[in-house]
């Protein structure tokens, strides 16, 4: 019976195999409801900073703030594309890193000159295995990034950008729609697109002034949307490998019935052919 | 009753109804008491006090006050329980 017992080894990887996705599975599940509470708590700072940038700003402050400046042609942008550090979420890092070729690419074929600031071991991995250079190449940012991890990414482009140095900063992260969708999502977010105003303009008492408040807030801002970008992707992360592990576990017990299916005749065939032998030998000893 | 909130980007750390809010601004304490004027300031480096039924103190350093229909929010990245 040398195929049953080839069967047999196959069965028991396959339940192996099974145990470890399933258990990835859940594991990505409770991960995501965390990472998804973060998304959700980010939220009233990112709209409480938009709501009082929004009723302060004017377009005579434009023109007064470093942050706002609208470089007339983009010589020199720096990209930050914001990557998973471990595999096995299906197309989640492909997709991202899809994303920035494509941004990339357009910015190039314009004569743009681009810096790449790659977070995360995959896409990290990608641009090395490219030889491309690297300004910044950050594998350190855990599945819970901080305030702090945002600041540390985006407060030397923000220098930069003050500076004349760099035209554009744009960020390329994962959106957290839902759990199913988590499409690639490429963000400028210098200079600062003021957001819009909402309702009517209420009149502020404003210490020490408009002015001094927006350069304290802008960096805030810049920051914020890199924050967001790090908690959506990092959630984002999560729900695709839950979706990836599901449909392996799901794959894995197809197989399975497959292989017991399989099994089964096999012994059945084999028992049916013994009987038939001795019956067979027993017909010839009485004739 | 003033309904104040304190959010943090990472976190809202506070939410809940007050008699009053001090504030550490930038240029010394600020207190805000029911019915103020519409006011956005400039925060310090200090402590934040929340007085009421549900008391408070945080300290906090940079960001911002908008106080605007009774309405209490304090918005900074550094704010620690205190």
């Amino acid at each position: 019976m040398a195929k049953g017992r080839e069967l047999v080894g196959r069965i028991k990887t396959t339940e192996n195999m099974r145990k470890i996705t399933r258990t990835m599975e859940m594991v990505a599940t409770s991960k995501m409801k965390r990472a998804s509470d973060r998304v959700a708590a980010a939220r009233p700072y990112a709209k409480a900073l938009s709501d009082v940038i929004s009723s302060l700003f004017n377009a005579d402050l434009a023109e007064r703030f470093p942050l706002l400046r609208q470089p007339g042609a983009e010589q020199r942008v720096a990209v930050l594309l914001m990557t998973a550090n471990r595999g096995l979420c299906g197309g989640f890092n492909a997709n991202l890193i899809k994303e920035a070729r494509l941004t990339v690419g357009q910015l190039e074929e314009r004569g743009v000159r681009v810096d790449l600031h790659v977070v995360g071991r995959k896409g990290i991995g990608y641009y090395r295995y490219l030889g491309r250079d690297l300004v910044t190449a950050r594998n350190d940012i855990t599945d819970r990034p901080s305030a702090a991890d945002a600041a540390s990414l985006v407060d030397g482009l923000m220098a930069d950008f003050a500076a004349g140095v760099i035209d554009g900063v744009y960020v390329i992260h994962s959106k957290f729609n839902s759990v199913l969708s988590t499409p690639p999502h490429t963000e400028r977010v210098l200079p600062v697109a003021a957001p819009k105003r909402s309702g009517a303009g209420r009149d502020y008492l404003l210490y020490p002034s408009a002015d001094a408040i927006l350069t304290e807030l802008l960096p805030s801002y810049v920051r914020n949307a890199v924050y967001r970008g790090l908690v959506e992707t990092a959630a984002a992360e999560q729900a695709a490998r839950r979706t990836a592990m599901k449909s392996a576990t799901d794959n894995a017990g197809e197989m399975l019935n497959l292989l017991r299916r399989t099994y089964n005749r096999a012994r059945q065939a084999n028992i049916t052919q013994e009987i038939a032998e001795i019956v067979g030998g027993a017909a010839a000893l009485q004739g | 009753m003033l309904k104040v909130s304190v959010v943090s980007p990472e976190a809202t750390l506070y939410e809940g109804d007050a008699t009053s809010v001090v504030a550490p601004a930038f240029d010394g304490e600020v207190g805000i008491l029911e019915n103020h004027a519409p006011m956005i300031t400039v925060l310090g480096q200090g402590t934040l006090r929340v007085e009421g039924s549900a008391p408070a103190r945080f300290a906090v350093s940079g960001g911002f006050v908008q106080v605007v229909d009774n309405q209490v929010r304090v918005v900074t990245e550094k704010a620690t329980p205190a």
